[in-house]
């Protein structure tokens, strides 16, 4: 039986994003968690079931938060599943309420990566395959998938330019975010630091501090609380294990992400379709994560999302508006939380000036993987309405 | 400058037969029997109902798939290198490699470029597969 429509999200609790030395990550997602209930207008004791994801590092401990900020839940689970974790995490605690094991669950992603100086990807003095020839950080598969498609499909570094400014307009327009009063135009972008060609700084998400915790609880529950409810409608994932029998060099997805099952059984539990997504939300870790799932879930036909966003589509005029608080690029780093938060956001009418007019159905897509040659193995797809 | 020493691979036994073929200066990659699929790493056929898996030795011929070149220091010993290649080559029999081409500037590498295994012998004990330009 589906359940569709009968769980929502009914608080989105936020702290400062950026530099925030003063706060531990366990401090951050205390703080986090009892914002999202301020927002939520329900009671502590209503929290029953706690999901976390710890960032990628210099995240909180266990049940620490919890703890401080005095939530008497039954449960207290960790999750990673990368970029792909803020929606697992709804599944799984839908998945415990449904059985009928509790009625409401905090979901939560926290982070001291940009206090605790944390340097993605370095390597160390550990036996490695990968080491032993220089394979470090995320960044480099992302950048070999780039060189893929500018090799196939004539992508070109404006193209991908093209993504990381029109996602720190929206930043510059939404005062939370890392980069709110960091502007970026084309000649910026192109003279930016090159890390692991063709990808440079400004093609890479945010390392920050922070924290966001959203409270998923059933419908019923969420229609009484303060804030207009955003309803679960459907969502689903994939794997790119399933398609290594095909090729061997899926394994890696150079060609594109495998997301086609997180796609079709999303939109077909929340029997809608892309023509009925008024704001979509998708997973940017790297500019060219965003454009490879602009054409692996059919927005644009294979080789031309480069073109689709030059053109202006992901900005509120456009075709397809998306990103639109800045997301990981610009706004912050939450992983697949990020996304989550601003489509709760835009369904609300929170979007200050980024907000898609009557936006009424949110797509928001996660992708993500824990160890290599993972890097956005995991896809994930969700379909929310207000 | 220092004696930061570029990190070694990890030998378990899933892949042992892989560092000893490399050491003999061999390129191997795992074969399933049955169907014929070859695979690296090693993983237990998926394209078949009755895997039946070996390690085998391959051509060590292939063509570079794509790459992603170094501009940021990742490790200390990497330093020297920068801007340094690291390829994913694609080999005749099929599987994927990630590796390093050596013997060319960065600049003349691309994508579908036919290349070589060559082994740079790092240890007694480990010698990695790199690939060249093929002659």
């Amino acid at each position: 039986m589906s359940v569709k429509d009968k769980y929502a999200f009914s608080g989105v609790g936020l702290t400062k994003q950026g530099k925030v030395p003063e706060l531990g990550a366990n401090e951050l997602a205390a703080q986090a968690i009892l914002r999202a209930l301020d927002d939520s207008g329900m009671d502590k004791k209503e929290i029953d079931g706690y999901i976390f994801q710890p960032g990628l590092g210099g995240g909180p401990v266990g049940n620490a938060p919890l703890v401080s900020a005095g939530i008497p839940a039954k449960f207290c689970w960790e999750m990673q599943t990368g970029g792909a974790t803020g929606i697992s995490t709804l599944a799984a605690a839908i998945g415990v309420m449904e059985a009928g094991l509790c009625r409401t669950c905090v979901l939560l992603n926290a982070s001291s990566a940009s206090s605790m100086g944390l340097k993605i990807g370095a390597g160390d003095d550990h036996r490695s395959t990968y080491g032993a020839y220089g394979y470090y950080a995320p960044v480099a598969q992302a950048a070999a998938i780039a060189r893929r498609w500018m090799h196939l499909y004539g992508l070109t570094k404006r193209q991908l330019g093209s993504v990381a400014v029109t996602l720190r307009e929206y930043a510059n327009k939404r005062p939370e975010a890392v980069m709110y009063s960091r502007k970026m135009g084309m000649d910026d972008y192109l003279g930016s630091r090159m890390i692991v060609e063709p990808l440079g700084v400004a093609d890479c998400c945010l390392v920050n501090d922070g924290a966001v915790a959203l409270i998923v609880t059933t419908a019923e529950r969420a229609r009484d609380c303060a804030k207009r409810p955003a309803y679960v409608m459907g969502y689903g994932f994939d794997h790119s294990l399933r398609e290594i029998g095909r090729s061997p060099t899926a394994l890696w997805h150079m060609d594109g992400f495998v997301t086609e099952k997180a796609g079709q059984t999303a939109f077909d539990m929340a029997g809608v379709t892309l023509k009925d997504i008024d704001v979509a939300e998708m997973y940017d870790a790297f500019t060219i994560f965003l454009l490879a799932q602009l054409e692996s879930y059919g927005i644009c036909g294979k080789g031309e999302a480069g073109a689709f966003v030059e053109a202006g589509n992901l900005r509120l005029d456009g075709e397809w508006p998306s990103n639109t608080s800045g997301t990981e690029l610009s706004w912050s780093y939450l992983q697949g939380f990020t996304h989550l938060t601003e489509g709760i956001r835009q369904l609300r009418g929170e979007g200050g000036d980024c907000q898609v007019e009557n936006a009424e159905i949110a797509m928001i897509t996660g992708l993500g993987g824990t160890e290599e040659p993972g890097i956005g193995s995991a896809a994930a797809c969700c379909i929310l309405r207000r | 400058m220092s004696d930061v020493r570029k990190q070694l691979p990890l030998v378990t036994s899933s892949d042992g037969p892989f560092w000893e073929g490399a050491r003999r200066h061999e390129l191997m990659a795992y074969k399933c029997l049955n169907c014929g699929t070859y695979y690296y790493p090693a993983i237990h056929c998926v394209s078949c109902d009755r895997p039946s898996m070996e390690w085998v030795r391959v051509s060590g011929k292939g063509s570079v798939y794509t790459f992603a070149t170094y501009y940021q220091v990742y490790h200390p010993a990497w330093k020297g290198d920068i801007p340094y290649n690291v390829a994913w080559v694609r080999l005749d029999e099929g599987p994927l490699i990630l590796s390093n081409v050596i013997g060319c500037k960065n600049e003349e590498l691309f994508i579908e470029m036919p290349v070589e295994v060559v082994f740079d012998d790092v240890t007694p004990e480990i010698s990695l597969p790199k690939f060249k330009p093929a002659t």
